[in-house]
């Protein structure tokens, strides 16, 4: 069970709702994901065509939880707003915090993160922030107040899976009981799973599915792979070691030469 | 009156947030609002002023990662 | 047998329509708002290409299937003169060889081509790019002389269109009507949502082109489609949240210098025309051609509507001769197939 701020889940996959190539498509990858949290964004609005609204009926009637992002947010001030106005329009205090310092790499900016992310907690918010692997960030993020982290496995849309295990198998070994949801740069299920077989709590992705040739099977493949990470993980995997270790009992083997 | 609505200049009659929001077709939608970079919350609109040049942002529900 | 069936609309999709019911000696009657064609049409903005198995990258598969037959229909309806059959070329900068790749593999009936095929088909692009796909059975039209042509020929077959005639479809009851009002219908069609599109047109003569081309880009796929007079049309932006008439400056950079890296020539291009509008779309980004007792509707052609509209045309065509409710639903295999 996926326990993030007092809520359970039983689904272990947060699906991005951008760039599929029809909204069909969206509702569909969505179902067959089985995911239970859904991330959505807020854009500007037209008195005339409202196009939001029909979007958002899309994802009403999927009725799982969903999290509000602050994409696009490069400020303290930009994500702090965005997110209140997310938090009446989505109608959740749930909110992933997302600044971004650079735009070639999308790199999160730790250092005005850890200011938003303090004044969004004041203001009640619970706080799903978009971090890199460092550990002394993730630190102050908890000292605000933050009670999950997502921790980058590469950058946002780049499908190159985790770039830094290392960093990451630390960072889960450092923060034991704090949820802890690998989020962006996840290409194919098996980096899903390589994640989750790695202790991770959850995987947040979205062009890996909506980029597919068939997102709607794709989807479905990460479901898999998650749950398949998930059960190995909880199965205790063995060590790897340097020499082979014959797999047939050697005991009581007949002398034959 | 002239403000800009998500970037655009645009004439509008009233001074209170809640009846521009109504002049301008937002009926009955699930939108948020801001001025000048400053949320407005819901409660608010009824008695917000809004000024001449104002920075008005209309937000909706759109598609996220 | 004489039938009467007024159109709401002569757009790409009214217009076809009214050709095909000619074709069947129904008497058609067209009521446009705009004072001459595709002042006010979404139609007027369109790249024109005739490109199934391009569009099949993300498309659903029934858009290769019915787009198919969209060259033939339009070479019959105009004139073979008026589409120019010559194929796409697809190509890809350096570092983005990978989606060149990827397009290939979602795509089929393409040659990959070098740099000998390319030099011959379209020199000016020769010393720029050493591979790309060639499309060769795919084709283009200028939409804007298409619609005009069009609204010659129907005119000239009889149909009688009142432009400066704002009307609802409902208002012409209880005769057949057929609403065809593109985005404008979503007042009355709930479900249908606009997607933003801008595109530009430039003239340059540093540059010459004989079929569309495509670059691939992560980002900003980008098209350039040449027309006469070395205009070029240069698209498109897909805008999900399309909102308002506005070109947006992000939209300008993002075409501009797409176009500039497909070839740095354009650089020196004059700027003709910004164009924006609606595209009319349903939830499965397929058009649909629906009945309500005498108000039939053909809409959603989203950003195919050169490439459907014939075949839409028909369907309905077919449904309001034959007096039917069973009409052909565009089905989205991508999601129905069986997946267990
Ligand atoms: C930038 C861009 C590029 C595109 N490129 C391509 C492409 O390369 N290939 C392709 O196949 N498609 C393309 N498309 C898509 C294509 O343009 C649309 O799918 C198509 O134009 C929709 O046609 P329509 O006839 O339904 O609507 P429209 O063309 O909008 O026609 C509707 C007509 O109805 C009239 N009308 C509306 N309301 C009323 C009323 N109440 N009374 C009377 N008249 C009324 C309007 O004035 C208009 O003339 C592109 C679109 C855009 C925006």
């Amino acid at each position: 069970m996926l326990e993030v701020y007092g809520e359970k889940f039983t689904n272990r996959l947060l699906l991005g709702s951008a760039q599929y190539p029809s909204p069909a498509i969206l509702s569909e990858s969505i179902k067959q994901s089985q995911s239970q949290i859904v991330t959505v964004s807020l854009r500007r609005e037209s008195g005339g065509d409202l196009a939001g609204q029909a979007f958002w009926q899309i994802i009403q009637d999927l009725k799982l939880k969903v999290l509000p992002n602050t994409a696009g947010c490069y400020t303290v001030k930009e994500a702090v707003t965005t997110a209140h106005m997310a938090r009446e329009v989505f109608n959740t205090d749930w909110i992933k915090l997302e600044v971004i310092g650079e735009e070639d790499t999308l790199q999160p900016n730790v250092f005005e993160l850890v200011e938003a992310a303090k004044v969004l907690v004041e203001d009640g918010f619970k706080v799903f922030p978009y971090t890199t692997d460092d550990l002394i960030v993730a630190d102050k993020l908890l000292q605000t107040g933050c009670e999950v982290l997502m921790p980058w496995g590469a950058p946002i849309g780049s499908g190159r899976g985790l770039n830094n295990p290392y960093a990451l198998k630390t960072m889960r070994s450092h923060f034991p009981d704090t949820p802890l949801i690998v989020d962006a740069g996840i290409g194919v299920p098996s980096h899903a799973a390589q994640a989750m077989e790695m202790g991770f709590d959850a995987v947040l992705l979205n062009t890996a599915v909506a980029g597919a040739g068939d997102p709607v099977a794709m989807a479905k493949a990460f479901n898999l792979a998650i749950e398949a990470g998930l059960l190995a993980y909880e199965a205790d995997p063995i060590d790897a070691r340097d020499m082979a270790e014959p797999s047939t009992p050697m005991m009581g083997k007949a002398f034959l030469s | 009156m002239k403000i800009y609505l998500n970037g655009v200049e645009t004439t509008v009659d009233h001074t209170k947030l809640e009846a521009v929001l109504i002049q301008l077709g937002y009926q009955e939608v699930t939108i948020a609002t801001a001025i000048n970079g400053d949320f407005v919350p819901l409660s608010l609109r009824k008695n917000t002023q809004i000024n001449e040049g104002d920075k008005l942002e209309v937000l909706a529900p759109m598609q996220g990662g | 047998m004489s039938m009467k069936v007024n159109i709401v609309g002569a757009g790409v999709a009214g217009l076809s329509l009214a050709w095909q019911l000619v074709q069947q000696g129904v008497e058609v009657e067209m009521f446009e708002r705009g004072a001459r064609v595709g002042e006010k049409a979404c139609s007027w903005f369109a790249g024109g290409m005739l490109a199934p198995w391009c569009e099949a990258e993300n498309a659903e598969p029934v858009v290769l299937e019915y787009g198919k037959e969209s060259l033939a229909w339009w070479q019959n309806a105009l004139g073979e003169s008026f589409v120019d059959a010559k194929g796409t070329l697809v190509f890809a900068q350096q570092r983005d060889k990978k989606e060149l790749k990827r397009f290939a593999r979602r795509t089929q009936a393409y040659e990959v081509v070098g740099h000998d095929v390319i030099s011959s088909l379209e020199p000016d692009l020769a010393s720029q790019y050493q591979e790309a796909l060639f499309f060769k059975d795919e084709a283009h039209l200028d939409p804007r002389k298409a619609l005009i042509r069009l609204t010659e020929v129907v005119q000239a077959l009889g149909v009688k269109i009142n432009f400066e005639q704002e009307v609802e479809p409902e208002d012409l009851l209880p005769e057949k009507v057929v609403d065809c009002r593109g985005y404008n219908a979503a007042k009355t069609v709930q479900s249908l949502r606009p997607v933003k599109g801008e595109m530009l047109l430039v003239k340059t003569n540093e540059i010459s082109l004989s079929r569309p081309v495509r670059l691939l880009h992560p980002r900003i796929p980008l098209y350039v489609v040449p027309r006469d007079d070395q205009h070029f049309m240069i698209g498109a932006t897909m805008i999900e949240n399309g909102h308002g008439h506005q070109f947006s400056v992000r939209s300008m950079l993002e075409l501009l210098g797409s176009a500039y890296a497909l070839h740095p020539s354009f650089a020196e291009a004059e700027i003709i025309e910004m164009g924006v509008d609606l595209r009319p779309a349903f939830i499965d980004n397929l058009p649909r051609v629906e009945r309500d007792n005498n108000i039939w509707r053909i809409n959603g052609l989203y950003r195919h509507g050169y490439l459907l509209a014939p075949y839409m045309a028909k369907l309905a065509a077919d449904s309001i001769i034959s007096d039917t409710h069973e009409i052909e639903k565009l089905a989205d295999f991508k999601i129905k197939e069986d997946r267990a």
